[in-house]
């Protein structure tokens, strides 16, 4: 067993069938941490869709408030006179924002009812059928959440035990977790009983500094950029949700490296006559254990390369079936799978060193 | 080679027992991810009605098409109040005020959900483990949220745009996302400016609760539900969200779990692929043959299941203390589902050693 021969390529590919049932099996570890963190980036960027694509450079909202969701926001909708009157202020239109629980043919969806007014910002960034709401008993829906329950333009679903037509169906309005409903705000505001009252005020300006320094001296209302609720949520979601990502994620690397330590530990048990051989002869355990290591890495590399493939398989299937999940792949996410199975790798080989290191040479002899 | 009393598969699997151990440990872990998930969600579920089935109520009375409280909004006339205690079979009926909301204090925050209440009466803090009801400008706040804000029985919170003074303190209302904070019903509708509202009304019934239920919803117009079914419904919302991240999971868990089961199936028939030739040579019968495989199949699903349970217990009695807010509960429905898949998995992962064995050559046992 000299240095130019591929011994840990050789034994790992005496079995092409165990090969392959490994590398799928650390494929799946890996493919899994790549679709955690996929989606988790997805919900992330979904997270701040409303902010981001309403057009508002400002939300104003009721003091102390930091976030769009968690948190609703209730000020008087006197304060939208007050605001427009500031200089600098372009735009400023009402939004009335509340959670609501739809009952959609047996099943419950979380939603964001969203009130604007008509020709205001707030409404539906991306109509991308039928048009925008007229009227008090109208809505516009995500396009998926009409896809999966079967609502087509014109048909009438209940919100708070109020019927409305469905006049439009929206694009990119819809997480995991919730979708967007809108609505006019009169319509909101009579539904949740809170006349006179709205949610946030948006404002557009060109000079966002100082409004946001004015509205705060005249009304004494929060003034947070789409960026600064954006982030808040992101970090008020990943305070909630990063516990139970994080256990997942520690439970696939455990899998994965349990999956590379058992295939090489098979491997090396079915040529230990072959090992003992090496060590009659002289092969170091330096040698033994880069032998080990060569096939644990083999088996990573590989099954990093079948996971990218799984993952990139599950993504489209995902898309295709479940679009409301937006799985977004980043070059971190990446660098933190090769990462992990760099590691699987390495802690997957010290069994099987141990096997190897613990193997007498005399064993050659015996039956 | 007496072969009809002698464990073969069992004795195969557990040969070369490190291999055992890392197979029936990766497929453990595997099966582990399925289990942790179900329980993460079923913990979460345990908690999100803690305030409902601590209620007392029979009954909850809300919004016409309103059946939840989370992420929900509700209004009804407070004149619904005594319409419902005029009703036979009503014992009492008392409104609640409900909204998010966040408390802080300094820099800290946390998110919350307010209920105001009408002190003397149902709806308020089942039982408090420090200080009193709250009074006027005062609030009730879960022990868990007022460790993480800093402040205690006297200590000062702002909500609603208002400042409170805490009254007292409540236990096991935090959950992974809020906790449950109480304020009184006149503080709550000031604060919001809100007259002649209430979100929901309880209610408490001294006929079947069933029966009162459509006297309600007939005298008043609004959705009544029981208790329980109300809970239900919470349930079934959180489930619904969460349902098809759950599928996603459990597939990815499940592939883990066979490729495990597959290799470590493979590799004991394998390295006694010769004795097995031996039996066939001395004719053993292919169902023999076959039962030896399932056994070791058998063996290592079981086991792993075994660890998995094990396994789950451990991390939800770890997470159990060290954080309140993360429950990991393991429910007996859930392993049995999860035990189903887990023997659909032997099943598969076993085909290819049934086959190795189905084609190996009496005349191997003369090879070396």
């Amino acid at each position: 067993m000299n240095g130019g021969v591929p011994v840990a390529r050789r034994n790992i590919m005496a079995d092409r069938r165990r090969l392959v049932t490994s590398v799928v099996g650390v494929g799946a570890a890996i493919a899994l941490i790549l679709l955690l963190q996929g989606l988790w980036t997805g919900f992330r960027l979904q997270i701040s869709a409303y902010e981001d694509h309403v057009g508002a450079n400002l939300f104003v909202a009721e003091p102390g408030t930091r976030n769009f969701l968690g948190v609703p926001s209730v000020i008087s909708s006197d304060a939208v006179s007050v605001v427009r009157t500031i200089p600098g202020v372009q735009r400023a239109d009402p939004v009335a924002v509340r959670f609501a629980v739809l009952d959609l043919h047996g099943s419950k969806l979380f939603t964001f009812l969203v009130g604007s007014t008509r020709g205001g910002m707030g409404g539906p960034w991306n109509v991308v059928s039928g048009r925008d709401v007229r009227f008090d008993d109208e809505v516009v829906v995500d396009r998926t959440v009409a896809g999966q329950h079967g609502i087509a333009l014109g048909d009438r679903i209940e919100v708070m035990g109020q019927a409305f037509r469905v006049v439009g169906l929206s694009g990119g309005t819809r997480s995991w977790m919730a979708g967007f409903v809108f609505a006019t705000h009169d319509a909101i505001e009579r539904l949740v009983r809170m006349p006179g009252t709205t949610s946030y005020i948006l404002v557009r300006t060109q000079n966002p500094a100082a409004v946001t320094e004015a509205i705060r001296g005249r009304t004494g209302l929060a003034v947070l950029t789409p960026r600064q609720l954006g982030d808040n949520d992101r970090a008020l979601m990943g305070r909630i949700m990063s516990g139970v990502v994080e256990l997942m994620l520690v439970i696939a690397f455990a899998a994965g490296t349990l999956i590379i330590a058992l295939t090489v530990y098979s491997a090396i048990v079915e040529r230990v006559r072959e090992y003992g051989i090496a060590k009659a002869m002289g092969a170091r355990r330096t040698r033994l254990f880069r032998i080990v290591l060569g096939q644990t890495i083999t088996i990573a590399i590989l099954g990093t390369a079948a996971g990218y493939l799984i993952f990139r398989g599950g993504s489209w299937l995902v898309a295709l079936m479940r679009p409301q999940m937006w799985i977004r792949q980043s070059m971190s996410g990446l660098i933190f799978a090769v990462a992990a199975a760099a590691v699987m790798a390495v802690l997957a080989a010290l069994v099987p060193t141990r096997r190897v290191a613990r193997l007498d040479p005399a064993s050659v002899y015996r039956g | 080679m007496e072969m009809g009393g002698v464990p073969v598969g069992r004795r195969n699997l557990f040969s070369e027992r490190r291999r055992a151990f890392l197979g029936i440990a990766g497929a453990g872990v595997a099966l582990l991810m399925a289990l942790a998930l179900d329980g993460v969600f079923a913990g979460a579920m345990g908690q999100v009605t803690v305030y409902i089935d601590r209620s007392g109520a029979d009954a909850f009375v809300s919004q016409r098409g309103v059946r939840t409280m989370h992420m929900s909004s509700s209004a009804v006339p407070i004149a619904t109040v005594d319409r419902v205690r005029a009703l036979p079979g009503v014992r009492w009926a008392d409104p609640i005020l409900y909204d998010a909301g966040a408390l802080m204090a300094g820099d800290k925050r946390e998110l919350t959900y307010l209920i105001g209440y009408v002190p003397g009466h149902r709806g308020g803090p089942a039982a408090l483990v420090a200080g009193r009801q709250p009074g006027p400008g005062e609030i009730v706040i879960d022990k868990e949220a007022a460790a993480t804000l800093g402040v205690g029985v006297g200590g000062r919170v702002t909500t609603l745009d208002r400042g409170w003074r805490v009254s007292g303190l409540t236990t096991g209302m935090t959950n992974i996302v809020n906790s449950v904070s109480y304020l009184r019903f006149a503080d709550f509708a000031a604060a919001r400016a809100l007259t002649g509202i209430a979100s929901y009304v309880l209610v408490g019934v001294r006929a079947p609760v069933d029966t009162v239920i459509p006297r309600i919803e007939g005298s008043t117009g609004l959705t009544a539900e029981t208790r329980q079914a109300f809970a239900a419904q919470e349930r079934r919302a959180i489930k619904d969200m969460s349902a098809d991240l759950l599928k996603i999971m459990t597939l990815a868990a499940l592939i883990m779990g066979l490729a495990v089961i597959g290799l470590t199936l493979y590799a004991a028939t394998l390295s006694r692929l010769r004795e097995i030739g031996v039996m066939k040579a001395l004719g053993a019968s292919k169902a023999r043959l076959s039962g030896i495989v399932l056994a070791q199949a058998a063996w290592t699903v079981g086991a792993a299941l075994l660890l998995a349970v094990v396994l789950a217990e451990g991390l939800g009695w770890i997470l159990g203390r060290a954080s309140a807010t993360l429950p990991l509960v393991v429910e007996w429905p859930s392993v049995f589902r999860l035990g189903i898949g887990a023997a659909v998995l032997g099943a598969f992962g076993a085909l290819t050693p049934l086959i190795k064995v189905w084609r190996v050559d009496p005349v191997t046992v003369f090879r070396r």
